[in-house]
C-alpha cells in the first residue's frame, strides 16, 4: 500500500497553503473602525473532549477547527445572539430550540421576513454527519452550513460584513473571540472564526446512551413486548413478522443515514415532476430528484411535524404513509411497498421508535441559553 | 523564514511532479453494467421474464482486496471500495466505474484478483468502527439482521403485466461471510512505464438475476430469504467478464 501515499511534502503544502489563506482573511478590516489590540487578554486554549456514547462512530473534528472549552462558549452564545439577524429578532435558536429537540415544532420556520420553505432540522448528533447538511445537503460541513442561515433573506437577512463590524465593535465578544482563537486584535474576528465556534457548539449536542434503545443494547434493560416486536420489524430480525423496511434507511446507532432517498411523499410520473426536487436541485442528477437527506428518529415524539416539509402532525400519520407504500414516482424507493402491517403491528413498531426518546437533551445545562 | 518556505514548496513539487513522470506505469479499471450484452442506465426498460419488464433504480457493489498477481507475490491495490454503477445518462454509463492505480512497478503481472463483498476480518466491524473516508463507514451498507455489511445491492422496479407500470419495487442485497466471494483472472497484464493499461470489467445483470422471481420475492431481508441471496451470488461468476 505504501507506494501510493502521499509524499509528506504535499501535507506540508497543503499547510503552507491554508496559513496563507487564512492570512488574507486577517487583513480584512472594517472601514471607520478603530482596531483594538487583545494581546493583553489570556489565550490558553483548553481541547474539549467530548463524550461519545458506546457504538456510536468517532467524532472526527476538523483539523483547522478543533473543538476547545472556550471554542463552544463562544459558538453557544453565537448560536443564542439575535444581533446575528438584521433586525435582532432571530438567532439560530428561534428555529433549533433546546425544549423541541432543537427544532421549532413548525411545518415552516418563521424567519425576518415570512416562512422557510422547509421545515427545520434537528441538531442532535449533527457532529456524527459526514455526508452534507439540509434537507438536500447543500452543505458540505457544518462550517459551511451556519454561513447560510445568516444571509438567508427570510431566515436572518443580515450580511455577514454587518454582523463582523458588530462583533467587532462588542467588547464581550472581542475577549470571547480570542480566547477561544487566540487573535490578536478585533479587526481579526470574521465570519470563517464566528461559523467556527458555531459549529463547534453544534458538535457537543450529542444524544446517545441514555434512551431505553440504548441501554437495550448494552443489556442493560429488556424491551417490553411491544418494544420487542417493533424492534423485530423496524430491522426486519423476524421471518415470522412482516418486514417494516424502516432499518435499511434509519440506521443505528444514530438512526438516520449517510444517504439520501425517495420515500414516497411527492406523486410524479417522471423524475422531473417533484414540487421540491431536494438532492437532485443540487446534483443535477435527474435520478437524484425527489430525494432527501435521511434524518434521524431520535426523539422524534419531540419533533413534530414531520419529513421535509412537515406533512405529518403525528407519528400515527407517518407509519399510515410507509404501511401504504407511499406515493408513486420512478426512483421511489424500492423499500416503499405496502408493508401489510395490523393495526396492532403499527402501534408496536411506534413503541419501538419511542424507545429513542432521550429527554435529557432538553434540559442540559450545556445547551441552554447563556444570556 | 516566509520565502525559504516558499523555495522548498516549489521544490518539493517539482520533486514531486518528476517522480511521478518516470516511476511505472498506470492501471485503469472500468466496471461496467450491462444487460444483456448491452450497456445499462438507470430507468432503461428492459425486459425480464416474459411479459415482466424491468427498470433498474441503484447498482451497487463492495469491491475489496483488489490485487496485481505476480510469480511470487501478490500487489495490493486497494483495500475496498464502492463501486456504483447507477449511471443515468449514456456517455457515464459507458465510462463505467473507474478505478485508477498509479506508479505501478511495470513488468508483466500473471492475473488480477478482487472481492465483492468484503473479507470476514473487515466485515467483523460495524460502520460506525471506520472512518468517514472508508466506504464501509456508510451504515446504509450494514444490515444489522444479517450482522454484516451488504456486499452488493440491485434495486429497482418491475412491470409485472406487461402494461408499463412498474408498480412494484425490488431490492436484492447480499451479504454475510460464506456469501463473500473472490474473483480471480489468470491472464497476463503487462504494465508499461509511463503507460496506461485499460480492463474493463462488466457486469451483466440479467445473468445476475437468472433464476430469480422478482414478482413473487421482491426482496431478500429477511432470514428466510437465504436461498434467493446464494442464487444471485453464485450467478456473479457467469455474469462478470473481463476485457483488454
Ligand atoms: C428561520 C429559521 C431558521 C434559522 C434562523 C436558522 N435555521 Fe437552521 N434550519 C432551518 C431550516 C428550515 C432548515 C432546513 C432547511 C433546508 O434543508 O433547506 C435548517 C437546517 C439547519 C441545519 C442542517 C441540519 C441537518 O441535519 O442537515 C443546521 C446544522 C442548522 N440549520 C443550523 C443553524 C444555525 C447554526 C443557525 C444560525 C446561524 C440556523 N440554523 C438558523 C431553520 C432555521
Ligand atoms: C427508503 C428509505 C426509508 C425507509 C425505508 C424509511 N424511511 Fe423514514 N425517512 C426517509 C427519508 C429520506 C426521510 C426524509 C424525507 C423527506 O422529508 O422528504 C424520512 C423521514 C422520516 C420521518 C420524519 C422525521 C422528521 O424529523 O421529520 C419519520 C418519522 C420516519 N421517516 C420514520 C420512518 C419509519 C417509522 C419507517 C419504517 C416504517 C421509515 N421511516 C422507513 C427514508 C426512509
Amino acid at each position: 500500500m505504501n507506494f501510493l501515499n502521499k509524499a509528506p511534502g504535499f501535507y506540508f503544502i497543503v499547510m503552507m497553503c491554508c496559513i496563507g489563506l487564512y492570512r488574507c482573511h486577517d487583513t480584512i478590516d472594517s472601514p471607520g473602525v478603530a482596531d483594538v489590540d487583545l494581546t493583553h487578554i489570556p489565550y490558553q486554549p483548553i481541547p474539549y473532549l467530548p463524550d461519545i456514547p458506546t457504538g456510536f462512530p468517532a467524532l472526527e473534528q476538523p483539523v483547522d477547527n478543533p473543538m476547545t472549552i472556550d471554542g463552544i462558549r463562544l459558538g453557544r452564545k453565537l448560536f443564542y445572539d439575535p444581533i446575528l439577524s438584521i433586525d435582532s429578532t432571530i438567532s439560530c435558536s428561534s428555529c433549533h430550540q433546546q425544549p423541541k429537540s432543537f427544532t421549532d415544532q413548525l411545518d415552516f420556520s418563521p424567519g425576518v421576513s415570512g416562512n422557510t420553505h422547509r421545515s427545520s432540522i434537528s441538531l442532535l448528533n449533527v457532529a456524527f454527519q459526514y455526508h452534507g447538511f439540509f434537507w438536500d445537503g447543500r452543505a458540505a460541513t457544518l462550517e459551511l452550513q451556519a454561513l447560510q442561515p445568516i444571509e438567508n433573506v427570510i431566515e436572518m437577512g443580515e450580511s455577514w460584513e454587518n454582523v463582523e463590524t458588530k462583533l467587532r465593535r462588542n467588547s464581550g465578544y472581542q475577549s470571547d473571540f480570542r480566547k477561544a482563537f487566540g487573535i490578536e486584535s478585533a479587526s481579526m474576528i470574521n465570519r470563517d472564526l464566528a461559523t467556527k465556534a458555531i459549529s463547534q457548539f453544534e458538535r457537543t449536542i450529542i444524544s446517545g446512551g441514555n434512551t431505553r434503545y440504548d441501554r437495550f443494547v448494552r443489556g442493560e434493560i429488556f424491551l417490553n413486548d411491544n418494544e420487542t416486536n417493533g424492534y423485530l420489524m423496524f430491522f426486519n430480525v423476524d421471518p415470522v413478522l412482516p418486514d417494516a423496511q424502516c432499518g435499511h434507511c434509519h440506521t443505528a446507532p444514530l438512526f438516520g443515514t449517510t444517504d439520501y432517498f425517495n420515500n414516497g411523499l411527492q406523486e410524479s410520473a417522471d423524475l422531473e415532476g417533484f414540487a421540491d426536487k431536494g438532492l437532485g436541485a443540487i446534483t443535477g442528477k435527474a435520478s437524484d430528484n425527489g430525494k432527501f437527506k435521511t434524518p434521524t428518529l431520535r426523539n422524534l415524539v419531540f419533533t413534530a411535524p414531520y419529513m421535509h416539509d412537515g406533512r405529518f402532525t403525528t407519528i400515527q400519520q407517518v407509519v399510515e404513509h410507509y404501511t401504504s407504500g407511499g406515493k408513486f414516482s420512478p426512483n421511489k424507493s424500492a423499500f416503499l411497498n405496502n408493508l401489510h402491517l395490523t393495526e396492532s403491528q403499527k402501534s408496536d413498531l411506534i413503541s419501538f421508535i419511542l424507545t429513542l426518546t432521550d429527554s435529557s437533551v432538553l434540559t442540559n445545562p450545556a445547551y441552554k441559553n447563556p444570556f | 523564514m516566509k520565502i525559504q518556505a516558499l523555495c522548498l514548496s516549489v521544490l518539493l513539487l517539482i520533486g514531486l511532479n518528476s517522480c511521478k513522470k518516470d516511476t511505472g506505469g498506470t492501471l485503469t479499471l472500468h466496471f461496467k453494467a450491462f444487460y444483456d450484452g448491452q450497456s445499462l442506465r438507470m430507468f432503461d426498460t428492459k425486459p425480464f421474464t416474459n411479459p415482466e419488464q424491468v427498470q433498474f433504480t441503484h447498482l451497487s457493489f463492495m469491491v475489496s482486496d483488489l490485487q496485481l498477481l505476480d510469480q511470487s507475490a501478490k500487489v495490493n491495490l486497494k483495500d475496498v471500495e464502492l463501486v456504483d454503477l447507477s449511471f443515468d445518462d449514456a456517455n457515464s454509463a459507458d465510462g463505467g466505474y473507474t478505478i485508477t492505480i498509479d506508479n505501478l512497478p511495470a513488468k508483466s503481472y500473471s492475473g488480477l484478483s478482487f472481492g465483492i463483498g468484503v473479507p470476514a476480518d473487515m466485515n467483523s466491524k460495524k460502520p460506525a468502527d471506520y472512518p468517514s473516508s472508508s466506504p464501509l463507514s456508510n451504515s446504509s451498507y450494514y444490515w444489522v439482521a444479517w450482522d454484516s455489511f451488504i456486499f452488493m445491492k440491485t434495486e429497482g422496479r418491475i412491470d409485472t403485466i406487461g402494461n408499463g407500470s412498474f408498480d412494484t419495487g425490488f431490492a436484492f442485497h447480499t451479504g454475510t461471510d460464506n456469501l463473500y466471494r473472490i474473483v480471480m483472472a489468470n491472464i497476463p497484464i503487462l504494465i508499461e512505464d509511463g503507460k496506461n493499461k485499460n480492463i474493463d470489467i462488466d457486469l451483466d445483470y440479467k445473468k445476475v438475476l437468472d433464476g430469480i422471481d422478482i414478482k413473487s420475492n421482491p426482496q431478500n431481508h429477511n432470514p428466510k430469504d437465504s436461498l434467493q441471496i446464494k442464487v444471485l451470488v453464485q450467478n456473479l461468476s457467469n455474469a462478470l467478464t473481463l476485457v483488454q
